[in-house]
């Protein structure tokens, strides 16, 4: 999938991750897509709950060797 | 015999709240990261609702004659409001530095996460220094000196019997039945919380374990005369008191079990077989979901953030008398007024916390 910036969050745990996508988004535009790569078992749970607390899309993510990766589209 | 039953029986209550809690990411920091940095208030109202049923199950005991919820810590005369403040708030601090509180630690660490190992060292090291340690003698010389001796118990219940009359079971009954139940109420008014299940099995299963710690501590553990001392004893208990859950004391507690091990005087007290429970319970869970994983630090930022999030954990729990669960719930739902003030210093010092971490990331 395409992306305009990545976000590598390995190794951090909450709230971190969540802080740094915030941080990020803020200085995008609409549309754009970011890419966080994350090892928080929390991750999941976490950025979809910021997907739908904050109207950005989660467009998709995967978990392959213990690592999340997850694409967000700014609103 | 009896104070296997009591370590025991804290064992098993731990196991069940450690494995619940992994299932459902029950974490009281998570709830206030949650709420501050995307406005979802879903973990928040778990932990509320854990706090309204532990309120109304700790006073549903009390007027059933079962425990006398005044012989625990929580609800003295004594009102520390100094202590509570500035410890509930450096607790707060620590636990958004150091990856969630004593509990999310001690669940953390059966996920294999080995930088909740060395906060969990840490946090031990900080609050053992506390109790009688370097840090112990500015908690007890500065911090304790501001305090207020109340006329009766701190509890609501104790203090509206004293100035407005009615019997303490009556105001007991009222207030835990107005307070709880409108906590439990604001959980489920919103449908966010009502569409996950997870949300109530993680706030109903952590509030019984904590009614269910009075009951192994306030009734099997309960001697009205011990035959060496003849008086009142709470068998197996580190504070000689009644006790419920608490992840901080317990944890220096662990340390100093494992470091005199040879000294058969001592045995595995109420709060050691609870926080080893709470990583039995969560290390269960991660091997049979298969989620268990090796995580260690990211770099030296992560470890000193790590390392000092523990020592405040440890001094701020300690001092404010307790963490997220032990003044946050177990507590709270004694109804005493430093539980309350402690539960808001620990939110506020997280919350700011987390707003000091975002503008960093800006500057």
């Amino acid at each position: 999938m395409n992306f305009d910036q990545e976000l590598d969050a390995r190794g951090l745990n909450c709230p971190l991750p969540i802080l740094r996508a915030k941080k990020a988004l803020t200085g995008m535009q609409s549309g754009q897509v970011l890419k966080i790569l994350a090892t928080d078992p929390g991750s999941l749970k976490d950025f979809q709950a910021f997907s739908r607390q904050t109207g950005n899309e989660l467009l998709a993510h995967a978990e392959a060797n213990r690592e999340f990766t997850f694409f967000m589209k700014r609103k | 015999m009896l104070a296997a039953y009591v370590s025991g029986g804290a064992f098993v209550l731990a196991f069940i709240f450690g494995a619940v809690a992994n299932k459902t990411n029950f974490c009281t920091m998570g709830a206030v990261s949650d709420w501050v940095n995307m406005g979802d208030t879903s973990r928040m109202r778990m932990w509320l609702l854990a706090i309204g049923v532990a309120i109304i199950g700790a006073s549903a005991l009390e007027l059933a004659g079962l425990v006398d919820l005044s012989k625990s810590i929580y609800p003295s005369p004594n009102f520390t409001w100094l202590s509570y403040l500035v410890g509930g708030f450096l607790f707060g601090v620590g636990m958004t530095l150091g990856s969630g509180c004593g509990s999310k630690t001690l669940i953390r660490v059966g996920t294999g996460n080995l930088k909740s190992l060395v906060v969990y060292v840490f946090l031990g090291i900080a609050a053992y220094m506390t109790l009688r340690g370097l840090f112990g003698a500015f908690r007890v010389g500065v911090l304790e000196k501001a305090a207020i001796t109340l006329p009766a118990g701190q509890d609501l219940p104790s203090l509206l019997h004293f100035w407005l009359g009615l019997s303490r079971g009556t105001w007991t009954a009222v207030l835990s039945s107005l307070i709880g139940g409108a906590l439990i109420a604001f959980a489920y008014a919103s449908r966010q919380f009502r569409s996950s299940f997870d949300y109530t099995l993680g706030g109903v299963v952590t509030g019984l374990v904590v009614v269910g710690g009075w009951v192994v501590s306030g009734v099997i553990g309960h001697v009205e005369e011990h035959p060496e001392t003849l008086q009142e004893a709470f068998i197996a208990t580190n504070t000689g008191r009644m006790e419920s859950f608490s992840f901080v004391a317990p944890l220096a507690f662990t340390l100093e079990y494992l470091m005199l091990w040879t000294d058969k005087s001592r045995i595995i007290t109420y709060g050691v077989a609870g926080a080893a429970g709470v990583i039995a319970g969560s290390a269960a869970y991660a091997l049979a979901t298969r989620s268990f994983r090796w995580e260690g630090f990211r770099d030296a930022e992560d470890t000193a953030n790590h390392i000092v999030g523990g020592l405040l954990m440890g001094f701020g729990g300690i001092t404010a008398l307790g963490c997220t669960i032990g003044q946050g719930i177990s507590g709270f739902s004694t109804l005493a007024l430093g539980s309350i003030m402690t539960f808001g210093a620990i939110v506020a010092g997280s919350a700011a916390t987390m707003k000091y971490q975002y503008w960093r990331l800006s500057g």
